[in-house]
């Protein structure tokens, strides 16, 4: 077997505090340049939720000398566009182009990210859509199963139990300035990272950047801190009502691990075994054997604080309750039992073999260095990366899975026809069941 | 500007092989396409092609049922497949020192399927599509709108006509006779292209691909299309339905037939779509979206087919208190205006097509499903070599000539969503 190497990283401090990287990927002649700005929505608190998200769109607003359609066609005549994305933890300003358009690429990122216009009317006019898209997201089952289960996983004193981009109430009361004020307090170099990989050499992209970055300066406001507290510790269920509904969407999710934990690489081991994979427990039982749903998942959400652990379906209402008790089961047994030697060493393959196919682009390469600045991980996470997996054995994911789950304290979250699957979810004997209306 | 190498075989039973060398990476990709499609279906029979596909993940002979699965990803490899209208493919990306246990299932299911099929597995696989029909469809806002507009765009006699995903009477009704009549007619080595890309030896991996699919029989020549193939270009008239439904926010679609993949006006028909709806420069968004605030977002798709016609998709999503006329206007508006399209505007839609092939064939998984898709549509995969050359040659006239032939009054099939209980 040939080792797989993590493109090479150069890295150059600059003098603003910025941390430079270059990754060289030389197979096609493209080019990602990503700035990192760390902070996402977690920063804010709950009456401002969504502003990080949508001063980050307002870039597409325009800039001091151009006004929004003018920098979109600058963009796209020379084939690229500007991609933001605001997640709990960070903003990335990303640029892929043609590595022969580099410089113009780069010099139109910067004045996206450096001298933003922010009209009234184009922060009025995104916002708008924010509020529109608030709306889509409540009147899809599958979305607003994901936002209820934040929302009784964690308690209000945390972020993350709200939709990531913010509430009616909050999006709605964000004033004209406000995406102004974020930007100045926030997308600054201090503790900041620029990551370019693609088709380059690295004196060239340090030069590029310091002539469009060397004037870049301030310091980001601090962050503010806060514990992941649960919003309860008693295993609950709580029934969504939608009339009508041909099928339930079903979540089940308790407070997980930060990206931090000592647990990172068992806890991967783990959901591999439970819901990661075709080949996961959850798979077999509910799809393979069953037939209860399309398909089924669980996944750990790794943020700078304990993210959720979540189980996801979408199964037939007249199910709703079967499925319920299965995947419970499923989980209670994979944490009390723990996985067979078989199951812990068919995931490190899995998990090791895959490795590669998620740095196939100069975008996911990028991305995955964008992360270690986010998190300080260690410069050499990735190069390690497959042998730390290949080390997890059996006793470190039985371990890791009882630290950080406890089956008893897990919620569920039905989206579906209360009146349907009520009675049978009570029968379950899982815990109080209550049925709300989406809000 | 691409340089995708790639060496053409051919078994003696008729199996296309592709071989694509790129030892960057120790990975290789092992991609099956099939000739046979949601359009192959009869009468009765929608979604079987769909069906059939998750059929074949439930063994074969030397395969019991999940083990497909755990030794692709017990082996560090990742797999799928998927139906559409014209094909179904099949494919997994996999440590390359692992291709041969690739290409051993892949060949025990094209040569070896029936003997592990059961009345259980199929039972099962029914109630998992019956499961995603409703999760795709039945329970998502605008789920069924591809439904609706391809019964609106395509008549009854036409292959396109139905969805891929099949009505669930449909589904509810296959059996186990209808699973052998359509591996033996469609899964035959002469119906399909196999593309191997990534780091691997030619030599060799021809020898284990001739080692274990040379055996198969080829079977006889894959039955024509049912139903009527051959349509105009255009529908003939403007065709309407209204949907009141569970949906947040009004929607117009708008589709048109538009000429089929491997027409020479297709590339025309393609940059049109981009230069009317893709990317914030384009003028759906400019005008609807940013300029006149009155959509919260726009699309603009062309479906490649390959049977009769292609189809043009085009959305405008509007704001809660819309009013669904204005969106249709403001649409029809933005259509006509395309009578003239500026130099500069489709540059940036060349260029921008240019960057997402480039995007796009990173992923080794990608570059083997384009070219068997080339070898199946062309009987040329290079072609995909030559792909930038054919999309920088669309000009100006075309587009404008390619709108005002497609676009007009007598090609549209409008499908409105009004949210439930609005005014």
């Amino acid at each position: 077997m040939r080792p797989f190497e993590f493109p090479e990283v150069t890295s150059v401090p600059l003098p603003n505090g910025v941390g430079l990287r270059v990754g060289r990927m030389t197979q096609l002649p493209l080019v990602t340049m990503t700035v990192v700005l760390k902070g996402g929505e977690s920063v804010l608190a709950d009456p401002q939720a969504g502003l990080a998200v949508l001063t980050g769109s307002a870039l597409e607003g325009g800039t001091k000398s151009r006004s929004g359609p003018e920098l979109a066609e600058a963009f796209e005549n020379i084939g690229s566009g500007l991609s933001v994305h605001t997640g709990w933890d960070s903003t990335t300003v990303s640029v892929t182009s043609l590595a022969d358009r580099k410089d113009e690429a780069m010099a139109l990122l910067a004045e996206a990210l450096l001298k933003p216009g922010f009209p009234p009317p184009e922060v009025d006019r995104l916002k708008s859509q924010r509020l529109a898209a608030i709306q889509q997201r409540r009147m899809d089952p599958g979305s607003l199963a994901d936002d209820s289960i934040a929302h009784f996983v964690f308690a209000d004193s945390v972020p993350y139990h709200r939709p990531l981009a913010g509430t009616p109430d909050s999006v709605g009361a964000i004033g004209p300035e406000a995406a102004r004020d974020l930007w100045s307090g926030r997308y600054r170099p201090e503790g900041a990272g620029i990551v370019v990989v693609g088709d380059v050499e690295p004196g060239e992209v340090e030069s590029l950047v310091r002539s469009f970055f060397g004037g870049w300066d301030g310091t980001q406001h601090a962050a503010r801190s806060f514990s992941p507290e649960p919003r309860t510790r008693e295993g609950r269920i709580l029934v969504v009502d939608r009339p009508g509904a041909v099928q339930s969407e079903i979540r089940i999710g308790q407070v997980g691990a930060p990206r931090s934990s000592p647990h990172y690489f068992p806890l991967q081991i783990f959901n591999t075994v439970l819901g990661g994979a075709f080949t996961s427990r959850l798979m077999l039982n509910l799809r393979e054997e069953r037939g209860y749903t399309y398909g089924i998942r669980s996944r750990f959400g790794f943020r700078s604080k304990a993210g959720p652990f979540v189980i996801s379906t979408a199964v037939a209402t007249e199910v709703t309750a079967p499925a319920v008790r299965e995947a419970m089961s499923e989980v209670r047994g994979l944490v009390e039992g723990g996985p067979t030697p078989e199951e812990v060493s068919q995931s490190r393959d899995f998990l090791s073999g895959i490795f590669p196919l998620q740095l196939e682009t100069t975008g996911q390469v990028a991305a995955r260095i964008c992360e270690l600045l986010v998190y300080d991980l260690p410069a050499q996470f990735y190069a390690t990366y497959r042998d730390e997996i290949r080390g997890v054995d059996l006793d470190t994911v039985r371990e890791a899975s009882r630290a950080v789950l406890r089956p008893e304290e897990l919620v569920v979250v039905v989206v579906g026809d209360g009146k349907e699957i009520r009675d049978p979810l009570v029968d379950l004997g899982l815990g109080p069941v209550e049925v709300i209306s989406p809000t | 500007m691409l340089n995708v190498p790639v060496a053409r075989h051919r078994l003696e039973n008729g199996l296309r092989v592709n071989l694509s060398v790129d030892r960057s990476t120790p990975v290789v990709a092992v991609n099956l396409w099939y000739g046979v499609g949601s359009r192959n279906e009869n009468p009765g029979k929608t979604g079987f092609a769909h069906l059939f596909e998750h059929m074949m993940f439930q063994g074969s002979a030397n395969v019991p049922k999940n083990r497909h699965f755990e030794l692709v990803e017990g082996a560090g490899g990742t797999l799928n497949a998927s139906t559409w209208f014209d094909r179904t493919n099949y494919y997994e990306t996999l440590p390359a020192h692992n291709l041969e246990l690739a290409l051993w299932l892949e060949s025990d299911r094209m040569g070896w399927m029936l003997p592990a099929m059961t009345a259980e597995k199929l039972q099962n696989q029914q109630e998992v599509v019956k499961n995603e029909r409703k999760e795709r469809y039945d329970n998502q806002p605008y789920g069924d709108w591809d439904e609706r507009i391809q019964a609106m765009v395509f008549p009854e006699s036409h292959p396109y006509h139905h969805s891929v995903i099949g009505s669930m009477e449909d589904i509810g009704a296959a059996t186990l006779e209808d699973v052998a009549d359509f591996f033996r007619t469609f899964y035959v080595p002469n119906n399909a292209v196999l593309t191997l890309a990534g780091d691997l030896d030619p030599s060799e991996a021809l020898e284990l691909v001739d080692r274990y699919f040379g055996e198969i029989p080829p079977g006889a020549p894959v039955p024509p299309i049912p139903g009527q193939t051959e349509i105009p270009l255009q529908i003939g008239e403007t065709v309407r339905a209204e949907v009141e439904a569970e949906v947040p926010l009004p929607r117009v679609y708008m589709a048109s037939r538009v000429p089929p993949v491997d027409s020479d006006l297709f590339h025309g028909a393609d940059m049109m779509a981009t230069v009317l709806g893709s990317g914030k420069a384009s003028r759906l968004y400019r005008s609807l979206v940013r300029e006149r605030r009155i959509a919260k977002d726009v699309l603009s798709y062309v479906f490649p087919l390959q049977t009769g016609a292609s189809l043009l998709l085009l959305w405008v999503t509007g704001y809660p208190d819309a009013e669904i006329d204005t969106l249709e206007k403001a649409l029809v508006e933005e259509i006509e205006g395309l009578g003239s399209v500026s130099q500069s505007e489709l540059d940036r839609a060349v260029a921008m097509t240019e960057t997402h092939l480039l995007r796009e064939i990173q992923h080794v998984g990608n570059r083997a499903d384009l070219l068997s898709m080339f070898d199946q549509v062309f009987d040329d995969p290079a072609r995909l070599n030559s792909e930038v050359e054919r999309v920088r040659a669309v000009t100006r006239n075309q587009v404008q000539d390619l709108a005002g032939e497609h676009l007009g009054d007598d090609n549209r099939a409008v499908l409105t969503y009004i949210p439930k209980g609005s005014p």
